[in-house]
């Protein structure tokens, strides 16, 4: 097994991977990066709509044109009356308070961007892949590609390095190392309708799991509504979503705008106004579609058709041509302007819930960081700030903790037996000649995400869901086999790998969900619709004890701003938060 | 129902084992718009799944381009590449072949 060794060891390339990988160079470590897919060419940042929040007072503090009138403060209550409370708000105030600073500091790097007058400053994912990557490729960072992390490596409850297997050439590595940052983003891929890109399967959530940590709050999960189920090529493209913050409706099969017509005028100010919107519509059309009246496909329509022609126009000074990202929406745009509607759904897109961290990105176990998506806990119960913001603060945090702990540390030897168990479990799909072939195992695991552990859960499917992930964690499994013995880019291997992680992680969010017998923000369940602020205003942790989860909670860790005691329904949940806002 | 099929014909190769490419042809049910992408995805799951092609990452957004391939003689993304009637698959040429539609330094 060939080995790299390093100070620090930084897992994932998206945002938070890259800015940690840059905090951990410039703090004097020698950092190795380790990406699934190809430097500045995976992750979910690239394909990010990518504002940067911050709140206007810090704004102007960096030279854009803000607000004084805002305040940190301001944004701090605004992100956990938002998150439902269930933020730690130790990590909210790291958040807030370091905005500015990682904002001013992309400017500084040459992004381009818009400031939108009040939080945002509005870019795009490939742009801030682009400046990020940039910086990285200007310091001696080591940089392993197309490696797929599977397992941490350690001794005692210190994490000294991780292994992964080398897609393209079919080799395992070891990477050893005195610290190991993840930032690997969330696990969508568990599901089949996603907007998220391939890789981001939860596998170093499972890694960390299995090592000895905690993860926190699994079962929250944010849909985005309107997201494209068809053409195929623009299948799982949220440029509705896009859109629909300027303009447009859902619609029901009858073609009404079931928003519009069945909801409080205000809970449909708040969906057309704010980052509420995911929520909210994601809510409102699986209820459509539940009650019989969606589209063919099991979404609703996105549709302009009461927008005039001349607004719709306006608004492609925007988008020249109609492009978002690296796609040509002109087609669609005409189809939609001559009145036609596009079906939409709910696509997994963010977890608010990962690892569980401080606000000095330290996990439960030492020598391990997390940063990003793939962390849990600041965004609570519902993300309404930009995840950009988010990778950027923890991504730098992430990268000053494990620099320092590198100083303070030396590097361990990893386990012999431990390397021999990992080579062993991840090559054993090639040893078996006959078995349960990958394919249809992953649609296995998917269909219980989708059925399960979509935006509107309840008990009975959620036991299910959690009964079938351990048959097959137990049962099929350990019978995968391969069609072919090739190691060089062996898809049904990767799958293999995959899907042990994703059932695995889907597992421990099926518990959760289980767990927590309320409806918060993201998690809804029709067996518990109400959000119980008596009894449920805490964290649900779940770690893994010889090989088995254990749930437990901790009460929200609380700094500033308390909580209102009470039960509620989900409109009536909004409306009081509203108020609580004072907007 | 739908009863057209199209037939595709892809480029193998494992230089591990072998020493030139040779093609090998599929049928796949032809679905309205599908895309190169989809065309592959049919075969691994259905047909053969000891094809390679680059998928682990791909962002199905025309940004990573990672998955770019030769289609009929022009280069093409395969997540945005419509197939219409039957249709050649190979590796973008000039980058050394890891194995079939993957190749190094993508």
């Amino acid at each position: 097994m060939s080995e790299i060794k390093s100070d620090v060891l930084v897992i994932g390339s998206g945002g938070a991977g890259l800015r940690a990988a840059i905090e951990s160079c410039d703090r004097g470590a020698s950092t190795t990066l380790v990406s699934n897919g190809a430097l500045g060419k995976s992750g979910a940042t690239m394909i990010a709509g990518a504002d940067v929040t911050l709140d206007g007072a810090g704004a102007a503090r960096i030279g854009l044109p803000g607000n004084e009138e805002d305040s940190k403060e301001k944004f701090f209550h605004d992100i956990v009356i938002q998150g439902y409370h269930l933020n730690n708000q130790k990590l909210v105030e790291a958040y807030v308070r370091d905005a500015p600073v990682r904002t001013k500091e992309l400017i500084d790097w040459g992004i381009k961007y818009v400031w939108d007058g009040k939080r945002a400053l509005l870019t795009q994912g490939v742009e801030l892949n682009r400046v990020l990557v940039d910086q990285v490729r200007k310091r001696s960072i080591t940089v392993a590609d197309d490696v797929y992390t599977t397992d941490l490596l350690i001794q005692g409850n210190t994490v000294v390095g991780a292994v992964g297997v080398d897609i393209n050439r079919g080799e395992i590595k070891a990477f050893r190392a005195t610290s190991v940052v993840i930032a690997t983003g969330g696990w969508q891929r568990a599901y089949s309708f996603t907007s998220a890109p391939g890789g981001m399967t939860g596998a170093m959530h499972v890694a960390a799991l299995r090592a000895g940590a905690d993860l926190v709050n699994m079962e929250m999960v944010t849909f985005c509504p309107n997201v494209i189920l068809w053409p195929p090529a623009l299948r799982g493209d949220i440029f509705p979503y896009i859109l629909i913050e300027m303009f447009g409706d859902l619609l029901e099969k009858h073609g009404r705008p079931f928003l519009r017509d069945e909801y409080d005028s205000l809970i449909y100010k708040i969906a057309t106004t704010t980052e509420w919107n995911k929520l909210i519509y994601s809510m409102a059309a699986t209820r459509i579609v539940l009650r019989g009246d969606g589209s063919p496909q099991g979404g609703t329509y996105y549709s302009i058709k009461t927008v005039p022609t001349n607004i719709v126009d306006e608004a492609e000074k925007l988008y020249p041509g109609w492009k978002w990202l690296r796609t040509d929406f002109s087609n669609l745009m005409e189809w939609l302007k001559a009145g036609n509607a596009v079906e939409v759904a709910p696509a997994a897109h963010y977890m608010e819930g990962g690892i569980l961290v401080d606000e000095h990105a330290r996990t439960t176990l030492k020598g391990l960081y997390a940063a990003g998506e793939c962390s849990g806990g600041l965004f609570g119960a519902n993300r309404v700030a930009s995840a950009i913001t988010q990778i950027l603060v923890q991504g730098a945090i992430a990268g000053k903790s494990a620099s320092e702990f590198s100083k303070i540390s030396k590097m361990r030897e990893p386990d012999k037996s431990q390397l021999d168990g990992i080579q062993t479990r991840l090559l054993a799909p090639f040893a078996r000649k006959t078995g349960i072939h990958a394919v249809d195992l992953k649609k296995r695991v998917r269909k219980i995400a989708d059925n399960h552990l979509w935006v509107l859960r309840n008990g009975n499917g959620l036991k299910k869901a959690v009964s079938e992930l351990e048959s097959i964690l137990s049962n099929d499994l350990p019978r995968l086999s391969l069609h072919t013995a090739a190691r060089t880019y062996n898809k049904e291997w990767i799958d293999a790998i995959e899907i042990e992680n994703t059932a695995q992680v889907l597992l421990a969010s099926a518990r959760s969900s289980l767990f927590r017998t309320e409806s918060r923000g993201v998690h809804n369940r029709s067996d518990y619709p109400l959000t119980n602020n008596n009894s449920w205003l805490r964290e649900v942790i779940t770690r893994s004890v010889k090989g088995r989860l254990t749930l437990t909670t901790r009460p929200v860790t609380i700094t500033k701003l308390r909580p209102p005691k009470g039960k509620f329904g989900f409109e009536e949940g909004i409306l009081k938060a509203v108020k609580e806002l004072g907007e | 129902m739908n009863l057209k099929t199209i037939k595709v014909r892809v480029s193998r190769f494992d230089p591990k084992v072998e020493k030139a490419p040779h093609y090998q042809t599929y049928e796949v049910p032809f679905e309205p718009r599908m895309t190169v992408m989809d065309v592959l995805d049919y075969i691994y799951e259905n047909l053969d799944p000891t094809i390679a092609y680059h998928s682990h990452t791909s962002c199905h957004r025309r940004v990573c381009t990672r998955c770019n391939v030769t289609v009929n003689n022009k280069p093409g993304l395969s997540c945005h590449t419509e197939v219409a009637e039957d249709v050649t698959i190979d590796p973008l040429p000039r980058f050394k072949v890891i194995r079939d539609l993957v190749v190094e330094g993508l």
